[in-house]
C-alpha cells in the first residue's frame, strides 16, 4: 500500500482546534441554556405544583382520637376506665410492602395469624394515613425489644394508646357491656359524617350500654396538622384541634348491691338473673346475669381459643336479665289477683272447692295443684297468694279470660320492652289470640287460658320485666320506664339529667284490691304459712314478695346442652319478686335461677340477702369504710389517645 | 488557601509566586469557590454533620495536593507515561474481569493492597492515550488514523461495558472521542456515527443491556411507573429542586432534603439539594462557577503550544463539563438515572481525586507553556 507521511501544517492545525473549541464552546453553551431552562421549567413556570406536592410530602394531617367518657355508678365509683397501654401500629400508606413488613416485624414480635387478619380485615376499608393497631397490650419488654429495632421497619411503631378497663371485669358485664374493633359492617353502617367522627377512633361499643350510649360516650374526633420525615415520623407538631372528650355517665346502679348479688348467685353456682330497681325513679340498683365474663379479654381483642372458651353450655356471654325469657311460674299470680278483683270476676270474699285440681267444663283433663291433695277445702283470693294455690289461679284464669288477661298484664309492662338502656332487651311472649293464630297458626283454646293462670304455657318474660312489674305494685301503679342512666357530665361540668319517666298510671279501679294483693304478698313473707316466711324469718323490716317455681318444659330456641347436663335441664327454674319495706319500698327485685328447683327456697333466701345489704348493711359496712378511707381505682383521664 | 493568603500585597507579586508554582490561579479560584459550594450543600444535605464536612475537606485537600504535584509536571511527561498508564489500565479492567471483586451484581473493583476500580484510572488514561497517539501526526487525521484512535477508545470501553457499567463506559468513551474530534476528525465521520448511533441504540437495548438499565431508562422516561420504586429519586428529586422556586428554602431549610425524602442527597443527588435550598439563583451561581472553569480550561487549551497539550485539555475540560450536565440533567429529570456524582460537588472519593489529577494536568500545560517551546 501506497503510504504518504503528511506533514505537519501547525497553522492550519492551530486555527482548526482554534475552530473546534469554538464549536465546543457553542455546544456547552447550548447545553448550559437547556439545563438553565429545564431548572426554570421546575421552579418558576412549575413552581406552584410542586410547592404544593412538597407540602403534601412534609405536612400531613392526622386525626386525634377522643378520650372515652368514664362510667360511675350511683355513688360515683368508677365501673369503667381508660388505662394506657402500648400497642404496636402500622400506617398503611407509610410503607413500601405491608406484607413483607408484617413479616418481618412476625420475626422480631409474637405475633399471631389471628391479630394479622384482624389487622388485615381492620384496615380494608379505612384510610391509609390512620395507623392501625397490629398487636395491643405489650408487656414493657417487647416495647424494650421493638424500640431498639423499630428505625427498621418504617410505617410500624409503638404508640401509647388509651384503652377501656373494666376493673370489676364480669361482675357488670352485662350491664356495661363490652368494646370492640369496629368491623367492615359497623363500618359501612355509618354514614360518612360518623365515619369522620371515628376516623381516629379503633374501638366501638358492642354490647350493652356501651353500644347503647356509643354516640355520647365516643366524643368528637380531633385533628392536628403534622411535619412527617420520610418515615411518617412526627417531627413537629404545627397546629392541634384538640378532641373533645366522651361524657361520662352516671348510673343508678349500686355497685356494692350489684357485687353482693353477683357473688350470692356464684355461691350457690347458679345460672340467672337478679334485677332490682328503685322503684320510686325505676332507675336500675342492679342487673345480673350469671355467669358472665370478663369483658377486657375482648378490648384487644380476643383471641380464637379464648373465645371458644366462653362457649360452654352454660353460655356466659348470654345476658339472661334482658335476653331470657323464663316462665314467670307463680310470680305473676298477685298481678292476675288484682286483675281478677278488678274486673269483678272475683271478690276477695270469692271461694272456689280445691281438690288439688282443676278441670274445664267437659273435659277430662286434670290441672294438678303443686300441693297433690290441695291446700284446704275451699281457698279464697288472699290465701292463694301466700300458700300459692294453683287451683285457685287456674279457675281465676279462665274466668278472666284471655283477652282481659292480655289486656291487663299489658299494664304492668309485660309483653313489651321495659324501655330499658339497652339494645339487646327481649320482650318474651305475652300471649293473646292473635298472638297464636300468627305465631303458632292454631286457634287460642281454654285449656291455654288455665295454664296462663300460673304463669306457665305460652307465657314468657325477662327477668327485667319481671322486676318492673313487682316496682308497679310496690307503686301503688305506676309504672316508669326502666333506666341505667342516671346522668350524663361534660367534662365535670355540665351535668344533664336523664328525665325519671313514668310511663303508664294502671287503671286502679278501687285502691283496696291493690292493697289487699300487697297484703298478701307481705303475708306471702311474713304469714305462717307464707312459702317464702322462712327465708324472710328475723327481717329487720317487712317485705313483700312471691314465689315462683317454673316447671321446664321445653327450652327456648337458642339453647342447646350437652348429654351430661340434660337431666339437669328438667328441674325446676326458681324465681321470686319482692319489694321493701313495705310501707315506704326503696327496693324491688326479680330473682331467675335456672333449674335451681323451688323459688321459696332457692331465690327468695337470695333477694332476702340483697334487700338486707341495701337496707341495712350497705350503710353499716359506708361507716365502716369512711373510718378506713380507701381510694379504689386510679382514674386514667388526662391527655388524650395518640 | 493558605497559599493565597501567606503571599505578598501585590497582585503582580502573588500572580508571579503562583505562576512559578505552576498554579493557574482564576483556574484554582473557580475550583475552590466550588468546593466551598460544596461544603456548604453536603453540610446542609448529610443532616448538618459536620464530621461529613470534615471528610469532604480531607478529601478536597488530598485533590489539591495530587493536582499540586501533577502540576509540577511538564506536559511532555504525561505524554511519556500515556502508553504505559494506558496498557496497565487495560490489564487492569481485564482483571477485573476475571478476579474482580462483586458489588450491587457488577464488578467493578480491585484489590491490590488497597480496593480501587480501575475504570477510574481510564478516564485519564483514554484521552492521555489519544492524545499521545494524535500528538506527532498531520492532523486533521486520515480514515485509518481515526479508525486507530476509535480502537484506542472503545478497547477500555467494551470492558467496562462488560463489567457491567455503562454509564462509566459512555463517559470514558465520551472522554476519547473529544480528543478525536478536537483533533479535526472530518464532519461526515461525525454525522455517519450519528447515524450509526441511531441504528445501535435500539441493539444495544434488546441485546446489551441490563433489565436494570433498562428499568432506569423507562423510569426516565414514565417515572409515575413506579412511584416507590426507581421513579422516587426522579420525583423527589424533581419536586426538591421545583419546590425551591426563584429564591429557594434557605441553607437548611430544605424540607425534602432535611426530612429525607431525597434518596442519595448527599452523593448523587446534591444538585436537587441545591436548588432546593438556594432556588434558581443558587442554581444559576453553581452553573456560572461551573462555565468560568470550563471557559477557562479551553482557553489554557488554545494557549498550548503542542497538539498532545491542547487535545488533551480540551478533552478533560469537556468531559468534565459532561458530567456535570449529565448528572444535573438526571437529577432534574432530563436524563435517566446513572450513578454519577456532581463534579467536585458531590460527597465522595475517588472521583474528586481523578478530578483533580485532570485539573493538575491543566495547570501543567498552562504553567510550563513559556519554559518549554517547540
Amino acid at each position: 500500500m501506497y503510504k504518504r507521511q503528511a506533514i505537519k501544517d501547525v497553522g492550519r492545525e492551530t486555527s482548526m482546534f482554534f475552530a473546534r473549541c469554538i464549536v465546543a464552546l457553542f455546544i456547552v453553551f447550548i447545553l448550559m441554556v437547556v439545563l438553565i431552562s429545564r431548572q426554570f421549567k421546575l421552579q418558576v413556570l412549575d413552581y406552584q405544583k410542586y410547592q404544593t406536592q412538597s407540602e403534601n410530602n412534609r405536612i400531613s394531617i392526622q386525626s386525634v382520637a377522643p378520650v372515652r367518657g368514664l362510667i360511675y355508678d350511683r355513688d360515683g365509683k368508677l365501673l369503667a376506665q381508660n388505662r394506657s397501654i402500648f400497642t404496636l401500629e402500622i400506617t398503611p400508606e407509610q410503607t413500601r410492602d405491608l406484607p413483607k413488613l408484617v413479616q418481618e416485624l412476625r420475626n422480631v414480635l409474637t405475633i399471631s395469624d389471628e391479630q394479622v387478619l384482624k389487622f388485615l380485615e381492620q384496615i380494608k376499608f379505612r384510610p391509609k394515613f390512620n395507623s392501625y393497631v397490629l398487636k395491643s397490650n405489650l408487656t414493657e419488654e417487647e416495647v424494650a425489644k421493638f424500640s431498639v429495632v423499630q428505625h427498621m421497619y418504617p410505617g410500624a411503631s409503638l404508640e401509647a394508646r388509651l384503652e377501656r378497663y373494666y376493673p370489676y371485669k364480669g361482675d357488670l358485664v352485662h350491664v356495661l357491656g363490652r368494646m370492640g374493633a369496629i368491623n367492615v359492617e359497623e363500618l359501612e353502617a355509618m354514614d360518612e359524617e360518623t365515619r369522620l367522627r371515628y376516623a381516629a377512633t379503633s374501638k366501638i361499643g358492642k354490647l350493652g350500654l356501651e353500644r347503647y350510649y356509643e354516640s355520647i360516650l365516643h366524643g368528637e374526633v380531633g385533628s392536628q396538622r403534622v411535619e412527617t420525615d420520610v418515615r411518617g415520623r412526627i417531627i413537629r407538631v404545627l397546629e392541634r384541634d384538640e378532641p373533645v372528650a366522651g361524657m361520662d355517665i352516671h348510673l343508678h346502679l349500686d355497685l356494692g348491691l350489684q357485687r353482693k348479688a353477683t357473688e350470692l348467685m356464684k355461691e350457690v353456682g347458679a345460672r340467672g338473673a337478679i334485677v332490682a330497681i328503685e322503684p320510686a325513679t325505676g332507675g336500675v340498683l342492679a342487673m345480673v346475669s350469671q355467669p358472665g365474663y370478663d369483658p377486657n379479654l375482648f378490648t384487644g381483642g380476643i383471641s380464637g381459643e379464648e373465645y371458644r372458651k366462653l362457649l360452654t353450655p352454660e353460655r356466659p356471654l348470654y345476658n339472661r336479665a334482658v335476653q331470657g325469657t323464663y316462665s314467670p311460674a307463680s310470680t305473676i299470680k298477685p298481678h292476675l289477683a288484682w286483675l281478677g278483683l278488678k274486673e269483678g270476676v272475683i271478690t276477695p270474699e270469692t271461694k272456689i272447692r280445691d281438690p288439688g285440681w282443676f278441670s274445664l267444663p267437659n273435659n277430662d283433663r286434670r290441672y294438678r295443684d303443686w300441693k297433690r291433695w290441695g291446700h284446704a277445702p275451699y281457698m279464697d283470693v288472699v290465701d292463694s297468694i301466700i300458700e300459692s294455690c294453683d287451683t285457685f289461679f287456674y279457675d281465676l284464669a279462665v274466668r278472666i279470660g284471655i283477652d282481659r288477661i292480655h289486656e291487663g298484664m299489658l299494664q304492668f309492662g309485660f309483653g313489651q320492652k321495659t324501655g330499658i338502656d339497652m339494645e339487646e332487651e327481649k320482650i318474651g311472649i305475652l300471649p293473646s289470640r292473635e298472638w297464636k293464630r300468627t305465631a303458632r297458626k292454631e286457634p287460642w283454646y281454654n285449656g291455654d287460658t288455665v295454664n296462663i293462670g300460673i304463669g306457665q304455657g305460652y307465657w314468657t318474660v325477662t327477668p327485667l320485666q319481671l322486676a318492673n312489674a313487682t316496682a308497679v305494685i310496690a307503686n301503688d301503679g305506676i309504672r316508669y320506664q326502666l333506666q341505667l342512666v342516671r346522668k350524663f357530665v361534660e367534662g365535670n361540668i355540665h351535668e344533664q339529667n336523664v328525665p325519671v319517666m313514668a310511663y303508664h298510671q294502671i287503671e286502679i279501679g278501687d285502691g283496696r284490691w291493690l292493697d289487699l294483693v300487697k297484703e298478701s304478698m307481705r303475708d306471702v313473707v311474713t304469714g305462717a304459712k307464707g312459702t317464702a316466711r322462712t327465708a324472710f324469718q328475723g327481717a329487720e323490716y317487712i317485705a313483700a314478695g312471691k314465689t315462683g317455681t317454673a316447671q321446664v318444659k321445653s327450652l327456648g330456641e337458642e339453647e342447646e346442652y350437652d348429654a351430661e347436663t340434660l337431666a339437669e335441664k328438667f328441674h325446676d327454674n326458681a324465681l321470686f319478686i319482692g319489694y321493701a319495706p313495705y310501707e315506704n319500698p326503696k327496693i324491688a327485685i326479680a330473682v331467675v335461677m335456672e333449674n335451681a328447683g323451688g323459688g321459696g327456697s332457692n331465690a327468695a333466701p337470695i333477694a332476702r340477702k340483697l334487700m338486707d345489704y341495701y337496707l341495712i348493711e350497705q350503710y353499716l359496712i359506708e361507716q365502716h369504710q369512711e373510718s378506713e378511707q380507701t381510694t379504689e381505682t386510679e382514674v386514667v383521664n388526662n391527655g388524650s389517645a395518640q | 488557601m493558605a497559599l493565597l493568603s501567606s503571599t505578598a500585597n501585590s497582585h503582580k507579586e502573588r500572580y508571579s509566586l503562583l505562576w512559578r508554582w505552576h498554579i493557574d490561579a482564576p483556574l484554582l479560584l473557580g475550583i475552590i469557590a466550588l468546593m466551598c459550594f460544596s461544603l456548604l450543600a453536603v453540610y446542609s444535605a448529610g443532616g448538618e454533620s459536620i464530621g461529613l464536612v470534615k471528610r469532604q475537606a480531607v478529601r478536597f485537600a488530598a485533590g489539591l495536593v495530587v493536582m499540586f504535584v501533577l502540576a509540577q509536571f511538564e506536559p511532555r511527561t504525561f505524554r511519556q507515561w500515556a502508553p504505559a498508564l494506558y496498557a496497565v489500565g487495560v490489564l487492569f479492567l481485564i482483571a477485573v474481569l476475571l478476579f474482580g471483586e462483586t458489588s450491587k451484581g457488577a464488578q467493578r473493583w480491585i484489590d491490590i493492597g488497597i480496593r480501587f476500580q480501575p475504570s477510574e484510572i481510564m478516564k485519564l488514561a483514554v484521552p492521555l492515550m489519544v492524545a499521545w497517539y494524535f500528538a506527532e501526526k498531520a492532523l486533521p487525521p486520515t480514515f485509518l488514523q481515526t479508525v486507530g484512535s476509535l480502537v484506542l477508545v472503545f478497547t477500555p470501553v467494551v470492558l467496562i461495558m462488560l463489567q457491567p457499567d455503562l454509564g462509566t463506559s459512555l463517559l470514558i468513551g465520551a472522554s476519547g472521542l473529544f480528543v478525536v474530534f478536537f483533533a479535526g476528525i472530518r464532519w461526515r465521520y461525525i454525522l455517519g456515527a450519528i447515524l450509526l448511533a441511531g441504528v445501535l441504540i435500539p441493539i444495544m437495548w434488546f441485546f446489551v443491556m441490563h433489565d436494570y438499565q433498562k428499568g432506569r431508562v423507562l423510569t426516565f422516561l414514565n417515572p409515575e411507573r413506579d412511584p416507590l420504586g426507581a421513579g422516587y429519586h426522579i420525583i423527589q428529586s424533581q419536586i426538591a429542586i421545583g419546590s425551591g422556586g426563584i429564591y429557594g428554602k434557605g441553607w437548611l431549610n430544605g424540607t425534602q432534603s432535611q426530612l429525607e425524602f431525597l434518596p442519595e442527597r448527599h452523593t448523587d443527588f446534591i444538585f436537587a439539594v441545591i436548588g432546593e435550598e438556594f432556588g434558581l439563583v443558587g442554581i444559576v451561581l453553581l452553573l456560572a462557577l461551573y462555565a468560568f472553569v470550563i471557559v477557562r480550561g479551553i482557553y489554557i487549551s488554545l494557549q498550548g503550544q503542542e497538539t498532545f497539550s491542547r487535545l488533551l485539555g480540551a478533552a478533560l475540560i469537556l468531559t468534565f463539563f459532561i458530567y456535570i450536565f449529565v448528572n444535573i440533567g438526571m437529577v432534574s429529570g432530563l436524563l435517566p438515572v446513572v450513578g454519577l456524582p456532581l463534579p467536585l460537588i458531590s460527597y465522595g472519593g475517588t472521583s474528586i481525586v481523578t478530578l483533580m489529577a485532570a485539573f493538575g494536568i491543566l495547570m501543567s500545560i498552562q504553567t510550563h507553556r513559556r519554559l518549554h517551546s517547540t
